[in-house]
């Protein structure tokens, strides 16, 4: 069902996001929508070392038995790909983000091409951190005004029509959150040089 | 108004009746404006038994929710009808300053119904809306009706049809603003049929954001993207639409000679740079858009006017293996004046060329023969000897010759400038049009060429028609609004829907959009169901399908149709006949068109 390049391109992006410490080495997930199935990532593959034999092709919706090898995110990936036009989603535990996650609703970029890229990254709650109904319901509905959001303490959610596109929210979202940790702990007063940009906390 | 006027403009020709009822605020919601809203109410009052021609069939002009806003692009609007060319519901768009024009006069859409006894115009003015004689405009041109008819700005705007519409030519377009133009599908021969000539609009009346903060600062960042777009801020404004004349050709991708090669040893004289270097006076832009990517021209010959854009510079150039700027330009002209669609009519002399060149139409046209053109244009306006096989559009016209497959169309309507064996993405959208070939519906120049929002292989079969269908739902809603496809090129979906939340007050998310745009999509497929059009229709020339391109960068290929067309139903939630499921209507809120499924 994967042809070589939708496998190339998971493996090239998938090495990516791992080299780059946007996730360990086998946490995170990601996936494709074809036609009416999802291409995602098996539950436990490595990042970094993804092979042919990684990828579980599953239903749009509902019952199938590939989910027992799919990853635990699938629940989330299948509602996202119901509420929103995403056609690939990226899940990845990028570690500045998610320590601004611990105390903000939301992260605001800084920075110039953060701004222009981002605008602002709404954080969502909850409970049950992993595969769960409610974190089905709560990230999908976040995604359909933005194409990345975090869920504190655990990650973000990337969406795009292609895995690169998601993949580059992500990275985005990593040094928007590494500058505004640098510039914190440099502990200098911001000089705002972009006009309207208290508007960015109502995108 | 903050968004929606709230009133439709009624006018039944044949009794002479003019009645303003209220817009359906539900149905504004479902179906935004543009291309939503004239879909959803042709649904209702053209039904299959309608022929185009006849005065049951009505033209229904529409604008959206942020038309005279001034926001970026913010002038565009809608013509929607049943198309005398291929049968199918039609939409078309134009930019200019008519559609905003309209919008301020206080009304959301202009119903036009019937046909008249003789030649008239419609003229809606803060005096009020009139039906008055327009006998000593009939068989006139375009730019004399304009002129006459004292268009003005951005005060009082004129729409028009010339000799092809009055003639019913299946490919005449109605123009306004004297040279922009509602081109393809033949909405002008369906204005003709109704002895309508014009229609003048003046407005006094403006759209207010209901959130001003939130519009001046989605004026801000979004002309700050504009202005950040390479595409939008330099090429377009330095060298038009035709700046991808050239990247289209390097590719292989640009239909030659009836589409029988894909690259154009003449492409770098009707590229763009060429246009600029040669033939531009000036820029010029519609109503509030920054973009200014329309030429003003001046050939050799001192003729002056609009254009030529890419496609036309292709239909008059490629493919018919012309690389006379000032020919093709003045083609270009010629058609705006006499109201043609630039696409349609040189693709079908095209066709004609091929034909007479393989001996089937007796004739001595061929390929390279720019001194043809504005005799074959003429005659087609006229219908006058050749003329009237052309005004009947290359299907017909092949047909007729009997060699159907030399039309290089979709449903009836002629290839725009593309050759989809370089890039098959672009094949699925001209096999699943809606209203036919048409790039404007979906156009993957984007993603398979110019990288937006990335590069995706072009020669790639899986994972295509998800891609497609976005871009198709996309354009739906942009067609809506109504905005221009050439912002989007800066902004994306996420832009439109704050700017229409902050126009009319009323919460939008770019998934709400996007879900607007694949309930216009499913609507007008439908439509063209309820007509008899079928899964045998989403399909491509033989060539295209069968005949590999015979040398460059896409030598070999074909259109790999079969696979992308499955994976197309099933992505859309349609069944393996290409009939949208029940459940996929019920979740678009469609459930009023369950009758057609069931049938």
């Amino acid at each position: 069902m994967i042809d070589q390049r939708l496998y190339e391109e998971f493996r090239d992006i998938g090495r990516d996001i791992f080299v780059t410490g946007l996730t360990s080495s086998h946490g995170g997930n990601m996936s494709v929508r074809v036609g009416d199935k999802i291409i995602i990532k098996r539950r436990g593959a490595q990042f970094g070392r993804l092979k042919h034999s990684d990828f579980v092709v599953t239903n749009f919706q509902g019952k199938d038995s590939g989910i027992v090898r799919a990853s635990t995110e699938l629940i989330v990936h299948r509602a996202i790909y119901e509420k929103t036009s995403a056609l690939a989603i990226v899940h990845a535990h990028p570690r500045t983000a998610i320590v601004l996650s611990l105390s903000r609703d939301e992260i605001i970029p800084i920075d110039n091409e953060g701004s222009y890229l981002l605008r602002k990254i709404p954080v969502v709650t909850v409970e049950l951190a992993s595969g769960s109904k409610e974190m089905a319901e709560k990230v999908s509905e976040a995604l359909r005004g933005y194409k990345i959001i975090m869920q504190r303490g655990h990650g973000c959610f990337a969406i795009g029509q292609t895995l690169e596109e998601a993949y580059h929210w992500v990275s985005a979202l990593e040094e928007v959150s590494d500058i505004i940790l640098e510039h914190k702990l440099l502990g200098e007063e911001m000089i705002e040089y972009r006009k309207h940009s208290e508007s960015y906390a109502k995108w | 108004m903050q968004g929606w006027a709230g009133n439709i403009l009624d006018i039944n020709l044949t009794s002479g009746q003019i009645e303003t009822v209220p817009l359906d605020r539900d149905m504004a919601r479902l179906f935004l404006g543009g291309r939503g809203l004239g879909a959803r109410l042709l649904w209702d009052l053209v039904g299959p038994e309608v022929e185009p021609l006849s005065p049951e069939n009505v033209l229904i002009f529409t604008t959206g929710p942020i038309t005279a806003s001034a926001s970026q692009t913010s002038n565009r609007f809608n013509v929607s009808t049943k198309s005398p060319l291929t049968g199918t519901i039609l939409h078309a768009n134009s930019g200019g300053w008519w559609g905003m024009q309209f919008k301020r006069t206080g009304y959301d859409a202009l119903i036009v119904r019937g046909k008249a006894a003789s030649p008239v115009m419609i003229e809606i003015t803060p005096a009020g809306v009139a039906i008055k004689d327009a006998a000593h405009l009939w068989g006139k041109g375009v730019f004399e009706t304009t002129v006459a008819l004292e268009q003005n700005r951005n005060k009082r705007n004129v729409l028009c049809i010339g000799p092809a519409g009055e003639n019913r030519v299946r490919i005449a377009a109605i123009m306004n603003d004297k040279e922009r133009s509602l081109a393809r599908g033949g909405a002008g021969a369906v204005m003709g049929s109704k002895n309508l000539k014009a229609i003048v609009v003046e407005g006094l009346e403006k759209n207010k954001p209901a959130d001003p903060d939130q519009f001046k600062f989605m004026l801000y960042e979004t002309g700050k993207l504009l202005k950040a777009s390479p595409l939008t801020s330099q090429a377009l404004p330095e060298f038009g639409t035709a700046v991808v004349m050239n990247v289209v050709n390097e590719i292989g991708a640009l239909p030659t000679r009836n589409f029988q090669q894909s690259q154009f040893e003449g492409a770098d004289k009707i590229s763009g740079e060429e246009i600029t270097d040669t033939i531009l006076v000036k820029n010029q832009a519609c109503w509030a858009c920054p973009i200014t990517c329309t030429r003003i021209t001046q050939t050799k010959s001192g003729k002056e006017g609009e254009g030529p854009e890419f496609e036309s510079a292709w239909a008059f150039g490629a493919q018919c293996g012309i690389d006379d700027l000032d020919a093709i330009t003045e083609a270009n002209y010629q058609c705006n004046d006499l109201g043609l669609d630039t696409i349609s009519m040189g693709n079908t002399i095209g066709c004609a060329m091929e034909l007479a060149e393989r001996g089937l139409l007796a004739n001595d046209l061929g390929f390279g023969r720019a001194d043809r053109l504005p005799g074959l244009i003429h005659d087609t306006a006229f219908r006058q000897g050749i003329g009237d096989d052309l005004a009947e559009g290359s299907y017909r016209l092949a047909s007729k010759h009997g060699a159907p497959e030399l039309s290089m169309s979709v449903k009836k309507l002629e290839l725009p400038a593309y050759d989809p064996r370089g890039m098959q993405g672009q094949g699925l959208v001209f096999a699943t049009g809606n209203r036919g070939a048409c790039h404007e519906t979906g156009n993957m120049l984007g993603p398979e060429v110019l990288a937006l929002p990335r590069l995706i292989d072009r020669f790639a079969t899986q994972g295509k028609a998800g891609i497609v269908s976005v871009h198709q739902n996309s354009a739906a809603v942009i067609d809506s609004l109504v905005y221009c496809k050439f912002a989007n090129m800066a902004v994306a979906e996420e832009f439109f829907a704050r700017t229409l939340t902050a126009v009319t007050g009323e919460h939008f998310t770019a998934d709400d959009l996007m879900m607007v745009g694949e309930r216009v999509w499913t609507l007008e497929r439908l439509y063209n169901l309820r007509e008899g059009f079928s899964k045998e229709d989403d399909t491509l020339p033989a060539r295209l399908l069968h005949e590999p391109v015979p040398a460059g960068p896409s030598e070999g290929f074909t259109v790999k149709l079969a696979p992308m067309l499955e994976e197309y139903y099933a992505f859309r939630g349609w069944d393996k006949n290409g009939v949208p499921k029940p459940e996929k209507l019920k979740e678009l809120s469609l459930e009023f068109v369950m009758e057609v499924v069931h049938d």
